[in-house]
Formats: structure tokens, C-alpha cells, sequence
């Protein structure tokens, strides 16, 4: 069986007036039939733009992909997948039902009830004949998701299929994608939320300026752990000095929360805490997340060539964070994810 | 066909709905309304001048309906997005174009039926001119009309695949003057017999003769507007315009495919 998505070397510049920017450069991806796949990087990493290729929507500068076995853009395949884009635009004038009917003749298919049973499906049912105008964000996210299901696809791309939802149509949306997943369809997420892609992914992909940093089965890349020392009354020196080494580092009105691989021994933290006249709150020893992961393999990469570390995720309402990791530049499980 | 009639239906539905294409067909409906009362201002007899300006108003309000509505076509669908979920469907780029093409069309069609028909109503009303025959003859100018529209929003569409709006607006207005307005006067500088006229200004003029669609073939309101002028073989001069128009939108189309089937959106 061949795989749902396999690019080789993709590489895809755009000229500049200061030359040549690679978007996404030599990108080997190789995607399983069956599973969810979660396509992750910072803010312009490249991920909308491999989305594109794979769609046939724009042109690769060098290199290959391919979708169920034949290359990206293939028309044939085309009847075979979907996309649901990021923040989706509709026509405003047409109801819930009539844009599904306007997809379905897209595909030749114009079975009403079809189009009626996806929306339900979606629980849309008592919203159908709506403006989508008068739609919530998530009821057009739900929309968007219904008609990806018009062609009962194989491979789904879903680009941010979460992003500024409330918590409940959080839950309904990633309940959704692990119903595709248990029907067999191969679902392919672009995402920053990384406590959902961690929920329901089976593998990920990491990229960072067009380069995947790192790429495996989540069981195999979230081995390990950290621990978290948090500590009141601790000076700004103190922080400063924590953020060397493997640390991620924030500070808060004195609140200090230093977050370190477990290899890492915290009674070094503890004892410069205590020297520095602050107070020991909690040590909690914590199992390794996405998070951890995406700061390592993102600032390690961007370290190791020499760029300036990205501000990150969870920092909200910090004064400072920061971290000084000298993560290895890239990390692969051993499960033959390179080609 | 399936596709490109699902798009072009959407086209339309849309198109009828923006505010600033109705408040311009508004705007010339009005005008047609209130044409009657504005004839006393010309000592030419009266329904001379009321027909010249009745078809007048139509033609321009079609003329910057047909550019307003077609410059915004295809960009749009790439600001808003909507464009990658339609061609991440079994639809081809050409099928898209085309769709959205039609679409135009339809709504143009749509449009200025509306005005024929109010026109036709003041006519009708107005001057108590009801027979089919002087209502008829009134009727087909703006059908030629719609040729020469649905002719400009092909070269709208043709310059939406690679440039701005504005830009786009401009220029397919541009392209309209030259081919109507201006067309006697690149006639006079590209006709070879003259000897007056500086050799690579006639090279140029011919250029622009062959490049810009002549528009002003067009215009036939002249034998509506005053009844004595007649077109010598009027069939076969409409169907010969017919012809001319498709030929014309047909190359547009295709080169305006070729642009858009690599561009990046």
C-alpha cells in the first residue's frame, strides 16, 4: 500500500529583492495510511505553503510529492481528498445547505440528503438553512469540516482546524477527527495547538524555516521527562543565571518557575534559590509534552544555525521567557520516517 | 460542465448581492427614469434625443458595471480564501476561470436587461410608444451592448489573472476608450494612404488596431436613434459581430488561462 504523502527534497524559494528565500527547503515527509498526522513549526515555518504543493494549489521549486501514490496535484487524487483552509471564507449569501450543495457539484454529486446527513453530522442540523453570515466561527469551522466529508475522502488537510475555537467546539472538532481516524481516512494537521495535536496525533512532524527538526511516532519523541522547580522572592540575576543550560525559564513578580530535563540534577536549582534568598515552593517531577518537544527541536535548530531563539508557547502573562536549550538540531524515532 | 456551471451560478449569486454594482445600476436606472424630463434641454427633436440618451446611459453604466464587476473576480477569491477549497477539488484551473467568466456575464446580462426593460417601460409609458416594431428596434441596441460588454469583461478577466484591481481597472478601461472612443483615430493613423502620418505612429497605430478589440463595431444605436438610417444587411452584419466578439473572448479566455494555470495563488 503506498503512503498517503511522501515528499522527497521539496524544496519551494521565492525571489526576493535580497535574493532567494527557501519557504521550505529539502523536506522529506512520509505520512501512513490511517493515521493522524500532525504537521507542526512556528509562524511562517512553511507548513501552509507545503500544504499548497501537496494540494497542487502552487508549484514546487525542486523536488517531489506525492498524495496516495501519485504526484501532488493529480486531479484524480483530487477526488480523493479534502481541505479545510485555515479561517475559511464562505460565501455569505448562501446558507449552510446550499454551500455544501455548491461543493458537492463540485464533485458531480448532487444528493441533497447527502449534504443534509454531513451537516448533522456536524450538528448542524437545526442551522442548515441559515445565512453563513449569521454563522458562529466554529459553526462555519463545523461547515468547513462538513464538506470535506462530501467525497468521503482518504486524506484529509486540515490547516488550523482548531484555531481560535471556544473549549466546547474544541472538544466537538478533535472528536470529530478521531471519528475519521477510526473510518480509516488518513488525516493530515497543520497546527499550533499543540495540547490537541498531542491528544490525537499518532506522529508529527516538526519544521522550522522550511526544515523538518523533527519527525517520528509521539510515544518514541515524548520519551523522557522534565522537572519543574517553582520558587517565590527570586531576584532577576537568578533567572538570568537559570536560563543557562537546558532551562526553560519564566519569572513573575518575583514567582520563579524554572522547567529542566530530568537528566538534570534540581537540587543545583534549589541550592541557588535558597542562596539567592528566595523560597522553594514545589519540585514536580512531570512527563515530557509536545511543547517541550517543538521548544527543543525549534530552538535547537535555530540555535545551531545561529539564528535568534523564537519566543514561544505558555508564556502568557510572564515577565520573561526563555530557553537556553542546546537541543540537538534535529530528532528522528528510529521508525523509518527518513527516506 | 458541472463544475463551471456550479461556479458561474455562484458568480452570479454574488454578484447580484454587491452593494456597489447595485447602487451603480441604481444610479442608471434612475437616469433612464428621469430621462424624459431632461430632452427640453436639446432644441433636436425630442425623441431623437431621448433615445441617444436613454442608450447612452445604458452603455456606460454597462460599460463600468461590466469593469467593476470582473476587476474583483479572481483576486478576491484568493483574498478570501475561497479559492483553495475550490480548486482542492476535482475543478481545474480552466474550469475555474471560465466559471467565473460566465458568472460575470450572466449577472451583466442580468443587469442590463433590467435597464432595457425600464428603458422600454419609459418609452412605453412616457411616449405612449407601444408597438413591437419601434419597441423592437429600441431593444436590439442593447443586445449588441451586451455583446460588447460580455467582449470587455473578457478582457477584465484577462488582466484579473496578473494584475491589481486598480490596475486592472485602468487598464480595461483603458482598452474600452481605445476601442471605441478612440478607434476613428487610430483608424486615421494606421490607414497606409496617408501620406502625413510619421511612419512609426502609423506601425504603431496598426498594432493597436489588430491588438485592441474594436468596439465601436458595437454601436449600432444610430439606425434606432434616428429612424431614416438602416444597416445594409443587418443579419449578417450581427451574426459577422457575433462571431468577431467570440473569437475575440475566446483568445482572452485562453491567454488569461495560460497566465493563470502557473500563477501562484
Amino acid at each position: 500500500m503506498s503512503l498517503a504523502i511522501e515528499t522527497r527534497d521539496l524544496v519551494k524559494t521565492y525571489k526576493t529583492r535580497s535574493g532567494q528565500t527557501h519557504v521550505v527547503d529539502r523536506l522529506n515527509l512520509r505520512v501512513e495510511p490511517g493515521e493522524i498526522f500532525g504537521f507542526l513549526g512556528p509562524n511562517g515555518a512553511g507548513k501552509t505553503t507545503t500544504i499548497k504543493i501537496l494540494l497542487g494549489i502552487i508549484y514546487q521549486t525542486s523536488g517531489q510529492a506525492f498524495v496516495l501514490g501519485k504526484e501532488a496535484g493529480d486531479i484524480q487524487v483530487h477526488r480523493q481528498i479534502s481541505y479545510l483552509p485555515e479561517k475559511p471564507y464562505y460565501y455569505e449569501h448562501m446558507t449552510g445547505l446550499e454551500i455544501m450543495q455548491f461543493y458537492a457539484s463540485l464533485f458531480g454529486i448532487k444528493d441533497t440528503e447527502h449534504c443534509k446527513r454531513l451537516l448533522n453530522r456536524v450538528n448542524l442540523g437545526n442551522d442548515m438553512n441559515r445565512p453563513i453570515s449569521q454563522y458562529s466561527k466554529g459553526m462555519q469551522q463545523r461547515v468547513g469540516l462538513a464538506q470535506s466529508l462530501l467525497n468521503d475522502p482518504q486524506l484529509l488537510f486540515l490547516d488550523e482546524p482548531t484555531g481560535g475555537l471556544d473549549p466546547i467546539a474544541h472538544i466537538e472538532i478533535r472528536d470529530l477527527i478521531l471519528q475519521f481516524r477510526d473510518e480509516g481516512k488518513t488525516v493530515f494537521i497543520s497546527s499550533h495547538e499543540l495540547s490537541d495535536v498531542e491528544r490525537i496525533c499518532d506522529r508529527v512532524a516538526i519544521i522550522n524555516k522550511g526544515e523538518v527538526v523533527a519527525q517520528g511516532a509521539l510515544e518514541t519523541l515524548l520519551v523522557g521527562g522534565r522537572i519543574e522547580v517553582t520558587a517565590n522572592g527570586c531576584p532577576a540575576e537568578l533567572a538570568d543565571r537559570m536560563r543557562d543550560g537546558h532551562n526553560v525559564v519564566s519569572l513573575n513578580q518575583g514567582r520563579l518557575i524554572v522547567d529542566m530535563p530530568d537528566d538534570k540534577n534540581p537540587n543545583d536549582v534549589v541550592t541557588a534559590v535558597q542562596s539567592a534568598g528566595g523560597e522553594i515552593v514545589s519540585v514536580i517531577p512531570r512527563r515530557k509534552r509536545l511543547e517541550d518537544l517543538f521548544l527543543e527541536a525549534v530552538s535547537g535548530d535555530d540555535k545551531a544555525k545561529g539564528r535568534q531563539t523564537i519566543s514561544m508557547l505558555g508564556s502568557g502573562g510572564n515577565d520573561a521567557v526563555a530557553n537556553g536549550q542546546a537541543a540537538p538540531a534535529k530528532t528522528q524515532d528510529t521508525k523509518g520516517d527518513n527516506p | 460542465m458541472s463544475a463551471i456551471l456550479s461556479i458561474a451560478k455562484t458568480t452570479l449569486g454574488e454578484a447580484i448581492r454587491r452593494r456597489v454594482l447595485l447602487v451603480i445600476l441604481l444610479i442608471g436606472v434612475l437616469f433612464l427614469v428621469i430621462a424624459p424630463g431632461l430632452e427640453a434641454l436639446s432644441p433636436r427633436q425630442e425623441a431623437t434625443v431621448l433615445r441617444a440618451l436613454t442608450l447612452g446611459v445604458i452603455q456606460l453604466t454597462s460599460a463600468v458595471i461590466a469593469i467593476v464587476l470582473t476587476v474583483y473576480l479572481i483576486p478576491n477569491e484568493i483574498e478570501r480564501r475561497t479559492i483553495y477549497t475550490i480548486l482542492s477539488k476535482p475543478v481545474l484551473r480552466w474550469q475555474f476561470l471560465v466559471g467565473k467568466y460566465l458568472g460575470a456575464v450572466f449577472a451583466l446580462g442580468l443587469m442590463m436587461a433590467l435597464m432595457t426593460a425600464t428603458m422600454l417601460l419609459v418609452f412605453a409609458v412616457m411616449k405612449g410608444q407601444t408597438s413591437v416594431d419601434q419597441l423592437g428596434g429600441l431593444a436590439r441596441v442593447p443586445v449588441m451592448f451586451f455583446v460588447q460588454m460580455s467582449l470587455l469583461a473578457a478582457v477584465a478577466v484577462f488582466f484579473s489573472t496578473f494584475v491589481t484591481p486598480v490596475v486592472n481597472f485602468f487598464l480595461s478601461g483603458g482598452v474600452y476608450l481605445v476601442g471605441s472612443v478612440f478607434n476613428s483615430l487610430f483608424e486615421a493613423f494606421a490607414d497606409p494612404s496617408r501620406g502625413d502620418i510619421n511612419p512609426v505612429a502609423r506601425a504603431l497605430a496598426t498594432v493597436v488596431q489588430v491588438i485592441v478589440p474594436n468596439f465601436q463595431n458595437f454601436n449600432v444605436q444610430n439606425s434606432a436613434i434616428n429612424p431614416g438610417q438602416v444597416i445594409q444587411g443587418e443579419l449578417s452584419y450581427t451574426i459577422g459581430l457575433i462571431g468577431y466578439a467570440l473569437f475575440y473572448i475566446a483568445i482572452l479566455l485562453i491567454a488569461g488561462i495560460l497566465i493563470f494555470d502557473r500563477r501562484e495563488v
